[in-house]
Parts: C-alpha cells; structure tokens; sequence
C-alpha cells in the first residue's frame, strides 16, 4: 500500500530554520472517473457522460481549472451547469492560501454530489508529483504540477477514448505565460487530448448559458485592453506585503480593519487594535487617501504629520449620479471637506498604504444602467452603502434594470474610480417585499435557506409522546400550576413560570424552560445547523427559526395543556424575595394556561379572579417587585429605546397601523424572573466548569461615550454622573425638567446609545465577566434555548453539572467553545441589524400608504448640517437637511461645544420640541427614504408649509 | 577517557612489532585504518558527515543561525563547536562523564577551525556589525577506538564541504531598518571553501618509534603523543603535545615532519572523495547506519 | 487561516500517509561492534541510535544492586542537531530525564531481569534526528539493541503515538501532527500488555478508547516490522557464520 518513495521538502521560517518533512508518494489514488476500468476505487465522482455544451469543446469533457480560475471565476464554477471538474490538490493549496472564504466554496462544491466535483492528490501521486528544479520559483512549480496532472489524466483516459464519444481533459487557465509554456513543451502534440483553453473563451463558448458571460470576472489582460485608461493614475500604487509587514514590524504602519463611513463615501476609519481591550481609531479622509480600501478590509494606513491631522466631518454626503470619469478631478467633491476644525477635535488621520487582507463578499444591490445604450459597462450601487459603487460588464442591463442583483468585486486597479466587478445573481424586482426581505437577510448574513434533509432527519418522530423511560428519570411536575406569559401570537414558548406557597409559609418559585438540549445532541447534523444559526432572526411579521418549526412551536415550546419536558430552575424565597435554597431539574411540566402580557395584568388587576393561575401570578408580580427593586439599589440601568409594533393586514401583510411598544408590569415580573434564573445558572455552572463555563457579558462604556449625554443634559441644566451605574440610574432617575414629561424618557434613550455591546464568551478565556447594564457580576443566557443557540449549550453544561447528562469533548474544549461565541455575538448582532432594517422598511411601506404626514418630534442630536429628529409617536427617528444640492444652501453656523446649529436667526438645541412632515422618497427606489422637512418652527426659505392633509386627529401620547 | 586494558605481555608483543614496522592489525606505522566517510547523513542539519575509522565512529552536524559578529571582528562570522561524548560510545560517559573529553577536544577544534586562515569567515558575514552566520559544529562521538581528534577533524572537513547555507541579503526600508530577505529558491545557497580546511594527525609515541592512527590498545602503550594540524599544502598550523608523559625536543621534530608528510597526503583522496560523493547528486541513497 | 490542514477531505495527511498508516520504518541490528546489542531504527525522519551494555557487574554506587533481578540502567539524549531548532544541551534537562526513566520502566516491564540478579543492563538511546514520536521510536531501537544483546524479554516492546484530528485517530504522528491531543503506549503485543501509556493534552473520555484501540493497532504494526528486521538480521548471522 504504502509506496515509500520518500523525500525531503524543505521549508525555511522565521530566521533560518531547516525544516524536514517527510513526503510520501502513492500508486493508490484513484482517478474517480466512471469510465476508467484500471482504478480500483469504489465510487465514482466524474460521469462518464460529462457534456457542457460547448463551441469549443463538442465532446465530452472534464475540466481541469488552475489556481487562478478557480480564484477569479469561482461564482461561474458555482452555476449549476459546470460539472464534471477535477480540482487538484496543488489548486486546492493555493487556493486555501490564498482565500479562505474561497476555499470554503470550492470545498463546499466538491460535497456537492450534483456537482461532480473530484479533488485530485496529484500531490501524492506517484506519477504526478513534481519536484522543483533549481531556478524555478514556487508559482512555476505549481503551474508545472497542475500541467502534469492534466497530461496525465489525458493519457489515463486514452484508452477510454472509444467507450466514451472521445471523453478529453480540458485544461483552464487564464495565465497566458502558463499557456504558451504548456504549449511550446509540446503539450498539445505528445497527447493530443489535452486542450488548454482560457477560462474566458471556454465560458463564452458555452452555448445553453449566455448569461454566464455575466459572471466572468474580469482578468488580467483584459483589463489592460479594456479599460478606459486615463492618462493619470487615480491613487498611489499599494506597498507589496513585505513592506507591510516591515512597516508594522518598525511601527511606521498600523494594521486595522477599514470602517467605511455610512454618511459620508469620502470618510472611513481604521480600528486600530491595541492591547489589551483598547484599540485606536484612525481617520481617513478623501478618495486617495481611503486607496481603494473597501469595508471590512484589513489595511495598513500610515499616519499624517500632526499639522495635516482633521475632524471627523459631520457632513452627509453621498456618491450619487451618473458615473464619473476616471480623470476627474476630486477636488470638487472633497473640497466640502476641508473646514478649519478647532485643534481639539482633530483626529489622528491617516492614509491607507497597503492592503493586507481584502474581505469582499457578494454585494446586494441594484445596477445604475449606462446613459449610453449601446454600453456593456454599467455602475451597480450596493445597498449598502459603506461599500463604493462598482463597474460591471454586463449585456443584460435592460432586464435587470429595477432588479435587485448580486455582484462581486474581481479588483480595483489603481487608475479606476471605481472597482471592477462581475453579476452574480438576480434577486427579484426591487420594492417586492419577498425580494426586499432577501436582500435584508443577505446583506446581514443571515442564514435562511430551509432546513436540509440531513438536518431534519434528526427531528423526533411523530406522534411523539413522553417515553416511560424519559418519565422516570425526570421530576414530575405536571400537578403545578405552571403558567407562561408571552407577547401575543408568540408560538415558540420558551419559558414557563410558578409560585405556590409552602407548608412553611416559603415561597416556591419555579421558572421552566423547553428543555431544547433534550431534542438537539450534541454534534448532528441539527445541532450544527443551530449552531451556525446562532439566534433565531425576528422580522416583521417574519420569523427565521434557529430550529425546524416542529421543535420550536410544538415538541419545545411550552404550550398550555400538554405534557412538556422543561428544565426547571425552582427557588424557596421567603416573602422579602430573599433565596433560601436553589435547585435545578430536568422536570415534565403542563402548564395550564398560555397568557399575554396583557391578559395576565388583567388577572392580576381584577380582585374578582382569585383562581389558582391568578393567585400563583400574584405571588410572582409581588416577588418581581422586590427583586426589581433590590436590582435597581445594587445599580441596574433602566434604559429605554422605542419599540414599533405593526399591525398586519392578515391578507396582504402590509402595516396598517403603527404602535410603539407598550410595557406592562407583567412584562417586567417574567423579566425579572428571567434573570434571576440567568443569573443563578451563570454561578452554577462557573462554579462547576470554571474553563469552560459560557457566559454573558456587559462591559463599562470608557468615559468618552458619554460625551453626547453630558452635553445634552447640561443645555437642560441636568447632571448626570457617570462615574459608576449606580449613579448614572440615580442621576436618570432625578433628571426631570418641568413641562417637558418626555424629557426623562429622551434621555434614556440617548443613554441607551453611550452603552457598549454585551457579548458572550467562555470563561476560561477572559477574567472580566462583569455585567454592566444589569450591575450582575456573573450573568448568563439559559431561558431562550429554542431561539438562542447559546442557551442550548448553557442547558447542556448545567445538565452535566447536576449530573442528567454526560459530556462531550467540545463542550469542554475552550478554544471550540470560544470560537463558537464569536459565531453566537456576531450572529446576534447582525439579527438585530437585520431586525431594525425590517422595521425601517415596514415603516416605508406604512409612509407609503399614507401620504404626508405633520408629525411633532424631538431633536435628538444636531450635525452639521442637519438635525436627526424622532417622532416618539412612531419611534422613527429622520434627518432634516438644510442644505440640499438645488437649493442655495441657508446660512448655517454649527457648534460643537452645545451642540447647537443656527440656521438662519432660529438656533436648534438637542431636546428642542420641533413639527415636521414625514413623507416617503421613492426616487431612489433602491434608498427609498423617510423623507422629513421642518414645519415649526417657521424659518423663511428653510422650513416648509404645513400640508393640506389633515393629520390624523389622534394626540400622540408622550408620557407614560 | 575510553581507555583499554593491556596486560604487560601483550604490551611487549605491540612494542616489538611496531619496532619492526608491523602493527597488530599488520598496518605499517604511518598507515592508516579503513576509513569510510558519508556526507549528509542528518537531512535537517545544513551540512553533516559521518565517519568510521576502525572502530571509532563520529557524526558531525552542522547547524547555519543568524547571529551577531563578534564586537572585535565585525566583518566575519564564526564557528562554534561542541563534543559530546555520548553514553552510547561507552558507559563511563553516561552523566557527566564525558564533559572533560569533549571540553579537551572542542578547545582543541576551536584553534584548528575556527581562524580565518582555516576557514573563509569573512564570507559569512552578512552585513558588518550586525548580522554573521554562525556556524554551529556539532561532534557526536558514537564508538570510541582511539584517534579521536583525527577522525572528528575528517568528519569536520566533510561536514563543511557539504554545508548548504541558504543564500540572504538585506533589504533597507524607507526608514534605513534592515530586513533579512531569505532567498526564495532552496536551491540558492552558498558553500564553504574547504580546501585551505586543515586536517589533525596524532602521532603516538610508542616505544623509540611512533606510529599514526593508533587504536586503543596501541594508545595504552604509549605515554605521550603529538596533535598536528596540516594543511593540504604541508603547512603545519597547530601542534598540541598531549598525554601524560615526556617527549624529547628530537622525537617532536621527527614526529612533525612524519606528520606533515602523513597530513599532506590524507587532503587529496579526502577531498576526490568528497567531489565524487557530490556529483553522484541526490539520485543515489544514503545508506546512513542502515548500510 | 489557522495552522495546517492535517487531514483532508479526501482522507490523506500532511505527508500523504492516510490516517491508520504508519511512517516508513527501517532498522538494523548490531550497527557497533564494540557493544553488547546496539541497533539502529528510523521511523520517517525520526532516527534513533540504541546500545546496550550488560548484563554486567554492578558500576558505581553497590548501593543500587537488586538481590533478586538486574537493575536496568537508561539514558536518554538527543544529538544537539537533531531538532530543527539547535538544543544547547544534549541531555540532563528536564524532559531527557524524564524520558530516561520512562524508557527504565518500560523496559523493566519486558526484560526477564530475575535471570540476572545483581548485575545491571545499561540502556542508551540517542536521537539523531527527531520528527516526532521520539519515545516510541526510542523504545522500538532499544528493543532491537536489547535483542542483539541477546538478552531474554518476554515479548518485543512496540511503541507509537497516536492523535486525535476530526474525529480520527491518526497513527505515528510526524511532528507537524503532535500539536493535536496525543497518546503514546508501549506494548507487549502477543499479550496485549501495556507496559507504558503516556497521555499530555487533553482530550474527552468518550475518545480515549477509540484511540487506544489505534495504538494498539499501530504498535501492532510496528511489532510486524520489528520481527521482520530481527529474523533477517538472523539469517544474515547465520549465513556468515557458515560460510565465512
């Protein structure tokens, strides 16, 4: 078997290491194509009947793609067409160096089964492993592996030739150096079944797929004859990657990720990482100096001399109309930029030198078509819009016109205004909420594909019934009365609650929670899914599950009168809601009634009900306000932020009525409840595993985040302290200005924006576990299993540490586990932008219907030349500009210390009470926007006059 | 010190044989044992040679590390050495007890090898003051029979001829910081001038006579010998009287010259062996210990 | 992207071995004539130089002398170029000292030391070359040196680690693989007795069996290989001797 023709393969790092590595060759690896009678393999991936209709190719064929095919033209090699393909090893390496979102598409396609994707260990093989020669550099090896491969499996298939309509191997590349050399060396005539094709021609041969064209992305060469070349390159040339590195080394460079600004295209920041926790910001300004750097990127930016260092502009400005010309100057548009700014808002300001890591991905947005008719060459504006636009080639602009598409970027030369990029795929029309929510989870990276077999081959059979095993290893709970208490048409009930009063005169208070790690073990196919889901994604009027539906709104989901398995947290309080004794079980509970929140307030207000659920609901509110009460001495914050709710029309799910969410009592008492079984579940299984343990996190916000809050507060007189949470609740909690009931709730909710992220994290990775929002030393997540993943393995650790359950390697493993919470936070984090996006567009299509409205509203913050207002009656917040390109622009005077911005005679503070009309912009129909305008006060030639419509008679009710 | 045991009659029989020209083993006094030499032997070393003498063995491996000029001599590199007498060669080294043998001999290879005369150390320097090779030389003593420093000076020779050192240079950033590049291509290393490398003969004094490459038994019957180092030219560059007896100045000349002529004609098979063991390439296999 | 891909999809490893396969192993026996047993054992890249003295009178310090059995003496050391970063020192550190004395165990386990009481056997390894598995190919040349010395064992002692890598265990871990959770046993395998197992990294209880069983399964292996170099080694004597 084991063919030791053994070798040495040097490798050097670092200083002057000589590594040796052991290389062994093998006559056991097969060629994986059908028709080969000689290989002794036991399946086939290649098909014996491999047609792509081709011009080029009119026989059957398998493809052989190089390295940088497989790079460039990876979204071609995806299309469902191209099958049939030997991706070798040596490809396989060079790509996993090279890119590993790539590689993990490639790696994907080769799983694939319909795809007939075969990886090749030409590495390995004895008679297609290569040595390097002396003189021939790395990329050259390569290219002469990847040629001996296809020459070799030419030949292997030679005498297959008959059997198969001439079956031939067909090598791709886009190199023409590798081609000619393939070429000269007599490629061609020594086997005449080798074709070496470009990957381009081979593409535009294909003759069912025209559209495929599209997808080319563009290479090397042909960017050269194509491109409109100015005579003047755009921006500086980027450093090659061992200056870099040499820079960063020496200190001269910062390595950062690249922030594109949302407001501004000619503004970005780098974030810097410094040790430990801090990290520093650096500032971009203007088109040469962000050098083509695109959002996300990692960068190394060199800094400004001081004098040259700026302020971050508090200008909106955005890259609109038609394409511009490479040549043009920029000065025009980066001349707004250059405003004197005070010595002490400078930032530290920067160039970016190099690029060390792009992070491109596909871009969802829609195609700018050409003025010109004829024009192949069209700008695609990316929805979002910290990402620049992009140049495409395309021959379909017509049909795609007002379609959402997907596009990807191939490169940005260094004389282009924009990058180059390819289509991908199509969405949909644009404005169709199907192709609107698609675009939303796409941009958000939010998985939402339905669940494959493989995943729900996992699911519990039905009927499903508690097994008599299950019973009596579990604590019967079914005789409570255990009830949940859930926003209206809430199907996935993860939580259940009780409260009875013992012999002793004690309180028992039980909180039961879907027992989810039951249904999902550890490390199938359902788990990992889960896993990569993180959280489950709530849309308006949408839903995108972590877990198929039947666990989340039937086997799991705690519903009233059926027999449920629950993992139940059940404490003895005496009536002070001091804990005397905590316990934890897998239990099997029945709840006998699932309310909303109204409905239980309404129990617990009406003295006529006294019912075992009222009673039990009593007990809870009363314990609830104790422990609220006690958690706010100890120092939780009680932020605020406005909620939405639409009403649906059951028919056509478009809003048809807007309401900010209301809070009840009873929201706060299952709150409550909630976190103190968080909490005495995060001690639990610290206690027990402290390596290992995963838990939640709030850091303190640094000082400087409440710049804005401070500044706000003192224009109304109000102090706030910050220096602990104690006493920014206390100094919130005081803060009231006479007549203006809303002022409190407004300073809330700017509070709330001062506040970092909360994260999760093992803890065996980090010493800091404070939470700081809930003043909670420990805190955890462990009563959401069906719509968070991290609660599931919370469950798991806590089912082990009482000992239901046993363990399993990954559960222990820190570095997995910490792994896995960077997963769960970035999950978390982009299900809550994707949230807010739903919410913003469900408000358009509300606006839509409606008209223009004149609305009162606050000011929440001041920029230069705008004011951001929020309308607490739709918890929507705008912009009002003042300067507006067709408009000779007000004499407007902005400053920073306020902040204030005087516009003509009026002077606007934060908080001041202003009426404005809200209206929908569809004239850009991929930003649609919530257009508003001052109405009062009254400023000549800036505000506008109140509409005809008569708003809608219904005050809007501020205080609550 | 690996030592043999000789009885007072088998030291008469050596002392009169040698008398006549004739070794036990039937050697002539200036002959030397079957010698055999394998360069390479120890794939991650950057050069490397074994070599058996009789019954004594030696591996040397030698090691290139970038390392900083002495402040004296800013524009050469250096060579360190270091001997271990391993337990394997024999039990009374096992622990420490070999520490005082390898020390002897490593101070001994430091005034053979390490000048500039020996070696061209200007050539490994990489930029003056700052970065030099050193070459780090290794001595592995496997099977001790005698004539030690004779057989490791062989093995050091070609050891050094077969040293690849991959190639460097330095580049200067904007802010005049020096980078070593290495090169890209592992084919792209530079080699040692070993031909002015000088090889060490011991002459034992036995008796009236003396007699080169003695084994250990020969080596018990005499109580002092002659370290000399030669260059392929018959230039002597070191004599080290060691042992613990007496030589008289008149035995010390007749025993240099024996030297040099014995020294001067070991360099030219050494060295045609070496070329011939290098243009054999890597198409033939090492037979290292496996042979 | 992190570190290496130690095994791919397709199921071969860094160096193209698959998961259960063993390195290239070859040995010889009685490579010194100035020894008692010495033999000579490679196991890939790893090389290992074993020789015995012995049995013998007690050397040094009586006090050690055992009444009923031989006192079994091992010295671990490495040659001071044979890792890929140079060792100052080629033994007497911590990790050599350690490994001598798991080499003592593992060999008091297998020689018939009650055939020779208070006399001792000195075993001394030495690495030439290290690519990983240093013990167990330590193990595998001392067997070979202690059977060229010709003294009774109750069974060769095999050795190999083994790692855990996607759920899979591999078999004779090059360096490049011994940053995964690794085990190393030494086995008698006609008996199946473990004389030595050594665990360093952490790995989950429901793995370590699976992983046993490959250990097992490889020092099997290399006990194959050990046999073969021992009867050929033979003839080779044997043919001399007759004809000489």
């Amino acid at each position: 078997m084991l063919k030791s023709k053994t070798f040495v393969k040097k490798t050097r790092s670092g200083g002057v290491m000589k590594i040796v590595r052991e290389h062994y060759l093998r006559d056991d690896i097969w060629c994986g194509s059908e028709v080969c009678t000689g290989c002794k393999q036991e399946s086939t991936v290649l098909q014996k009947d491999a047609c792509i209709e081709s011009n080029l190719c009119s026989y059957p064929h398998y493809l052989i793609p190089d390295t940088n095919v497989v790079l460039h033209q990876i979204d071609v090699l995806e299309d469902p067409v191209i099958r049939n393909v030997i991706i070798l090893q040596t490809v396989l390496q060079e790509v996993r160096h090279r890119s590993a979102p790539i590689y993990k598409r490639v790696k994907d396609m080769i799983h694939e089964k319909e795809k007939h994707f075969y990886t090749f260990t030409n590495e390995h093989h004895r008679e297609t492993f290569i040595e390097r020669e002396p003189g021939e550099t790395a990329n050259d090896r390569n290219d002469r592996a990847i040629r001996v491969s296809a020459k070799w499996y030419s030949q292997h298939l030679k005498p297959f030739e008959a059997d198969t309509e001439g079956l031939k191997v067909v090598l791709l590349t886009n190199d023409l150096r590798n081609k000619q050399t393939a070429e000269e060396s007599g490629f061609r005539m020594s086997s005449a079944t080798v074709f070496i094709i470009s990957g381009e021609e081979y593409i535009k041969s294909l003759i069912a797929n025209p559209e495929l064209v599209d997808r080319l992305a563009l290479s090397n060469d042909e960017k050269v004859t194509n491109e409109i070349t100015s005579s003047k390159l755009l921006y500086p040339e980027h450093l090659p990657l061992s200056r870099i590195q040499a820079g960063i080394k020496s200190g001269s460079f910062l390595q950062g990720t690249f922030r594109a600004s949302r407001d501004n295209y000619l503004e970005a920041t780098v974030f810097v990482q410094g040790e430990g926790e801090d990290g520093t910001e650096v500032l971009l300004q203007g088109l040469q100096n962000l050098n083509r750097a695109v959002h996300q990127d990692v960068v190394a930016v060199q800094l400004l001399p001081r004098n040259q260092w700026v302020a971050p502009s508090s200008v909106v400005l955005q890259d609109e109309g038609a394409a511009k010309d490479d040549n043009v100057d920029e000065e025009e548009e980066e001349n707004t930029l250059k405003e004197s700014a005070t010595e002490s808002v400078r930032k530290p300001t920067g160039k970016v030198v190099g690029i060390i890591k792009r992070n491109w991905r596909p871009f969802c947005g829609m195609l700018n078509v050409s003025q010109i008719k004829e024009s192949t060459r069209h700008l695609f504006t990316p929805a979002d819009r910290r990402i620049p636009r992009i140049r495409i080639e395309t021959r379909q602009a017509a049909t795609l016109a007002g379609q959402r598409i997907m596009v990807a970027i191939d490169g940005w030369p260094k004389d282009s205004r924009y990058p180059n990029g390819h289509f991908v795929r199509s969405l949909g029309s644009a404005g169709e909420k199907e192709t609107e929510e698609e675009v939303l989870l796409l941009e958000h990276d939010v998985p939402h594909q339905a669940f494959s077999q493989a995943v729900l081959s996992f699911l519990p059979k039905m009927p499903w019934a508690i097994t008599p095993e299950e019973m009596a290893k579990r604590m019967d709970l079914r005789h409570l009365t255990v009830c949940s208490v859930d926003p209206p048409g809430c199907t996935d009930i993860d939580d259940a609650l009780h409260c009875r009063e013992l012999e002793n005169g004690n309180l028992e208070v039980g909180v039961h929670i879907a027992d989810v790690s039951h249904f999902i073990r550890p490390g199938n196919a359902l788990d990992k899914e889960a896993a990569n889901r993180g959280t489950t994604v709530y849309l308006c009027g949408k839903r995108i599950d972590m877990v198929p539906e039947l666990l989340s709104s039937n086997l799991c989901s705690l519903r009233s009168n059926v027999e449920r398995l629950a993992f139940s947290c059940i404490w003895e309080m005496n009536h002070k809601a001091e804990i005397l004794s905590t316990k934890f079980t897998k239990s099997i509970i029945n709840s006998k009634a699932s309310l909303t929140y109204a409905e239980a307030q309404m129990r617990i207000d009406d003295t006529s009900m006294n019912d075992e659920i009222t009673t039990s609901l009593r007990g809870l509110n009363k314990l609830a306000k104790i422990l609220k009460r006690q958690r706010i001495e100890k120092g939780a914050l009680t932020l605020s932020s406005l909620e939405v709710r639409f009403h649906m029309d059951s028919e056509t799910h478009d809003p048809i009525e807007l309401q900010t969410k209301e809070l009840m009592e009873t929201n706060s008492m299952v709150e409550e409840f909630m976190l103190l079984a968080n909490i005495s579940v995060a001690q639990k299984i610290y206690d027990e595993f402290s390596e290992c343990a995963l838990l939640r996190k709030h850091p303190a916000p640094p000082p400087s985040n409440y710049d804005i809050l401070l500044k706000a507060a003192k224009s109304k007189n109000v102090e706030i302290h910050t220096d602990s949470a104690k006493a920014l609740a206390d100094s919130l909690d005081g803060a009231r200005v006479k007549d203006f009931p809303y002022f409190n709730t407004l300073l809330r909710i700017l509070a709330t924006r001062c506040m970092m992220q909360a994260v999760y994290f093992c803890s065996g990775m980090d010493s800091d576990f404070h939470h700081y929002g809930l003043a909670s030393p420990i805190y955890t997540h462990f009563t959401s299993p069906i719509r968070r993943y991290a609660d599931i393995i919370v469950h798991r650790l806590l089912a082990v540490a009482i000992g239901a359950d046993s363990t399993y390697a990954d559960l222990m493993d820190k570095h997995k586990q910490s792994a896995l919470c960077n997963n769960l936070n970035y999950r978390h984090k982009m299900a809550q932008y994707a949230q807010r996006s739903s919410v913003a567009f469900h408000t358009q299509l509300f606006f839509k219907s409606r008209g223009i409205l004149n609305e009162e509203g606050f000011v929440l913050f001041v920029r230069k030349n705008a004011i951001i207002v929020l309308i607490p009656k739709f918890g929507l917040e705008g912009t009002v500009f003042f300067d507006s390109k067709d408009k000779t622009a007000p004499n407007i005077v902005f400053d920073e210390e306020g902040p204030t911005l005087t516009v003509e005679q009026h002077t606007f503070h934060i908080f001041d009470k202003v009426k404005v009309t809200i209206s929908l912009d569809a004239s850009n129909i991929q930003h649609q926007k919530i257009r508003m305008a001052l109405t009062e006060p009254v400023i000549p030639g800036v505000s506008v006059p109140v509409p005809d419509v008569e708003p809608q008679a219904k005050k809007p009710k501020l205080d609550r | 010190m690996a030592t043999a045991q000789v009885s007072e009659a088998e030291k008469v029989y050596i002392l009169h044989g040698i008398r006549e020209d004739l070794r036990v083993d039937g050697r002539g006094c200036e002959d030397y044992r079957h010698m055999e030499i394998e360069t390479d032997v120890v794939s991650n070393t950057d050069g490397s040679a074994k070599v058996t003498l009789g019954h004594t063995a030696v591996l040397v491996g030698i090691k290139a590390e970038i390392g900083k000029p002495r402040p004296m001599i800013p524009n050469e590199g250096y060579l360190e050495f270091f001997v271990d007498c391993s337990a394997n060669a024999t039990p009374e080294f096992e622990g420490r007890g070999g520490e005082e043998l390898g020390t002897e001999i490593s101070n001994t290879l430091y005034k053979v090898f390490n000048n500039k005369h020996s070696v061209d150390l200007q050539s490994l320097c990489i930029s003056p003051g700052e970065h030099c090779w050193v070459l780090y030389v290794d001595v592995l003593l496997l099977q001790c029979d005698g004539n030690l420093y004779d057989a490791t000076s062989v093995a050091i020779k070609a050891a050094l001829f077969s040293t690849k050192i991959p190639r460097v240079h330095i580049s200067t950033d904007d802010e005049g910081g020096k980078e070593i590049e290495l090169s890209d291509d592992p084919y792209d290393c530079m080699r040692i001038q070993v031909e002015n490398v000088p090889c060490i003969v011991t002459l034992c004094k036995v008796g009236h006579r003396h007699v080169v490459d003695a084994t250990l038994q020969e080596k018990a019957c005499s109580v002092a010998s002659l370290i000399i180092s030669v260059t392929h030219k018959g230039t002597v560059t070191c004599t080290r009287k060691v042992g613990g007896g007496s030589l008289d100045p008149e035995s010390v000349f007749e025993m240099t010259e024996a030297g040099k002529r014995v020294g001067k004609a070991l360099h030219a098979p050494l060295m045609k062996l070496l070329q011939h063991e290098e243009s054999l390439g890597r198409k033939t296999p090492k037979v290292g210990f496996l042979g | 992207m992190a570190g290496l891909e130690l095994l791919s999809d397709q199921g071969y490893r860094l160096d193209g071995r698959k998961a259960t396969e063993l390195r290239k192993v070859q040995a010889r026996m009685g490579v010194f004539a100035q020894a008692d047993g010495s033999a000579y054992l490679e196991q890939g890249n790893t090389r290992a130089l074993a020789v015995v003295y012995g049995p013998h009178e007690m050397r040094g310090s009586r006090s050690r002398t055992l009444h009923d059995r031989a006192a079994i003496n091992c010295q671990y050391s490495m040659a001071t170029f044979s890792t890929a970063e140079r060792k100052r020192r080629p033994h007497g550190d911590r990790k050599s000292t350690e490994m001598s004395l798991h080499l003592k165990q593992t060999f008091e386990a297998a020689i018939m030391t009650q055939l020779y009481p208070r006399s001792q056997i000195d075993i001394y390894v030495k690495i030439l070359q290290s690519d990983g598995g240093n013990y167990s190919v330590c193990v595998n040349a001392a067997t070979l040196a202690v059977i060229d010395a010709g003294i009774p064992m109750r069974d060769y002692v095999c050795a190999c680690s083994v790692g855990f890598v996607d759920e899979t265990p591999l078999a004779d871990l090059c360096y490049a693989e011994e940053s995964v959770s690794s085990l190393s046993v030494a086995l008698l395998p006609r008996g199946g007795q473990i004389a030595l197992l050594q665990m360093d990294a952490r790995l989950h209880q429901d793995h370590l069996e699976a992983l046993m069983e490959a250990a097992m399964t490889a020092c099997k292996g290399v006990s194959k290989v050990l046999d073969e170099v021992v009867r050929q080694h033979l003839q080779e004597a044997a043919v001399l001797n007759v004809c000489p």
